[in-house]
């Protein structure tokens, strides 16, 4: 890491977007670092100055919303989010999903905004400089091939973050500010599906708060992760499910969303609506594995394509179930 | 850009000069001397370098040392009990909890963050608290068996 990168930590939001501005493209947003320090150890980042947000004292905490919704600050630390009553009362997949983020000491860091603005990961890419120079760069790093899958001509770099699934499934919105002023969008929109560059915003835009809907009444929600080992691990695939119940305890509305499958959070529309009206589906329904693998689209890996099919079925399927659970507990 | 930055480190006030992309774990090892935090994987993937930052843990590797500028921050050397060494350091001992040694710093960190919250975890929290600190020696049992002896000991004595 170079010798001539500045540090800075403005005291007001707006202090922190001046910095950024000053210096477009080369100043880059210091919040928890789990993200950010790997990558400029890594080379990965080649960043000019650091603004830091050690200094402000807004937008750190959740907090329910006049009409019943919930408002986490993106500079909240997954350990919060993850043990707020708060958000384990609006959404319980979003709380289960940081909580199932890396380990304590990094959730102890981690922000919720860095999560939901973290890069697209590769094996071939996520390296040591020393590790990357051996061969030419791939097309994350400016070059001209994926060696992840040498048959495409994209970059397959997967989103592997946890909460934006969660949040997506629940009816998210992000907060931005930048510049040229303020707006909110669906956090589905703010992620452009494109491994090379995930985010759908300019890079001196910083996500600011992340607003969610109150909860429906019979309504539920749940994280389902899949991982190589139960600690730190980015998932293999996660799952995200969201649900409202009819009066006869059959599913009158569903969101699905997914992690690690694609270069960005992937909805599942399709099946959602096939969900409709009729029962909850089990958590061991195999039919119901099966159409949601099919429903993934392409995926651009070289391999574990049909393995990656099947733990997502196994996992939107344990997502619905739980889901499910928790509406008919939050019933009046 | 190099900065003198004051650091509060086991209770004492410390000056070093660091540069902006200098982490907690370079100026703990290389500027203060403190080599209990251990840099392992270097990318927060294994808690060899864990530190308590305010009572929690953190991984040193990845906080930049402007960022801990305000913080209280613990490492082993500053782990003490009434009698020399602190409660978890001493069932480690009795538990022959050790084996290279490598990943001990961390754990004991990680345990002495936990029973300071919660002095009666259960067997779930404790496997969590350590869940961010890899032993390549894989002796886990021993570590449990001496997490389990801390939380008896401190009920014991309380």
């Amino acid at each position: 890491m170079g010798d001539a990168i500045e540090y800075c930590a403005p005291e007001g939001l707006e202090g922190v977007v001046r910095a950024l501005a000053e210096r477009p493209g080369a100043g880059v947003l210091l919040a928890g670092g789990t993200g950010l320090v790997p990558a400029l150890k890594r080379g990965l980042l080649r960043a000019e100055r650091l603004v830091s947000v050690r200094a402000l004292r807004s937008h750190r905490d959740a907090a329910r919303t006049p009409d019943g919704g919930l408002s986490v600050g993106a500079f909240a630390t997954l350990r919060e989010v993850a043990s707020s009553t708060a958000v384990r009362a609006v959404s319980p997949a979003l709380a289960e999903a940081a909580q199932q983020t890396a380990s304590p000491a990094l959730r102890n860091r981690a922000t919720l905004g860095g999560n939901v603005c973290l890069d697209a990961r590769c094996w071939y890419y996520d390296q040591s400089e020393r590790w990357r120079a051996s061969r030419a760069p791939c097309l994350k790093a400016g070059g001209e091939r994926c060696y992840a899958n040498q048959r495409e001509k994209r970059c397959v770099a997967l989103f592997s973050a946890d909460t934006p699934a969660a949040l997506i499934a629940c009816g998210a919105r992000a907060r931005l500010r930048g510049p040229g002023g303020e707006r909110t969008l669906p956090l589905e929109s703010l992620y452009s599906g494109d491994g090379l560059a995930p985010l759908a915003k300019q890079s001196d835009e910083i996500v600011t708060e992340i607003e969610l809907p109150a909860s429906a009444p019979r309504s539920g929600s749940a994280y389902e992760k899949w991982r190589e080992r139960d600690s730190i691990e980015f998932p293999v695939v996660g799952a995200a499910a969201w649900l409202r119940l009819g009066a006869g305890d059959e599913v009158a509305e569903a969101r699905i969303a997914l992690t690690g499958v694609h270069s960005g959070p992937l909805r599942l529309g399709e099946l959602e609506s096939s969900l409709a009206s009729r029962p909850v589906p089990d958590a061991g329904d195999r039919d119901l594995h099966e159409r949601v693998g099919r429903s993934l689209g392409r995926l651009y890996l070289a391999e574990a394509v049909p393995h990656k099919r099947h733990i997502a079925g196994v996992c939107v399927a344990a997502a619905l179930s739980r889901a499910a659970a928790h509406a008919v507990r939050s019933a009046p | 850009m190099k900065q003198l930055i004051e650091l509060n480190v086991n209770g004492q006030t410390r000056d070093v000069v660091a540069r902006a992309t200098d982490t907690l774990l370079d100026v703990l090892r290389d500027g203060l001397g403190l080599t209990g935090a251990k840099r392992g994987c270097d990318l927060g993937a294994c808690g060899a370098c864990t530190v308590l930052a305010d009572g929690r843990p953190v991984n040193a590797c990845l906080v930049l040392a402007f960022e801990a500028v305000g913080s209280e921050i613990v490492t082993i050397e500053g782990l003490k009990g009434a009698g020399g060494l602190h409660p978890v350091q001493q069932a480690f001992v009795e538990a022959g909890a050790v084996q290279c040694g490598f990943c001990t710093p961390g754990q004991v960190l990680a345990v002495a963050a936990l029973l300071a919250e919660c002095p009666d975890p259960d067997e779930a929290r404790i496997r969590e608290a350590l869940s961010g600190n890899v032993c390549r020696c894989t002796g886990y049992v021993k570590v449990l068996d001496a997490v389990r002896n801390a939380v008896r000991g401190a009920k014991g004595s309380a």
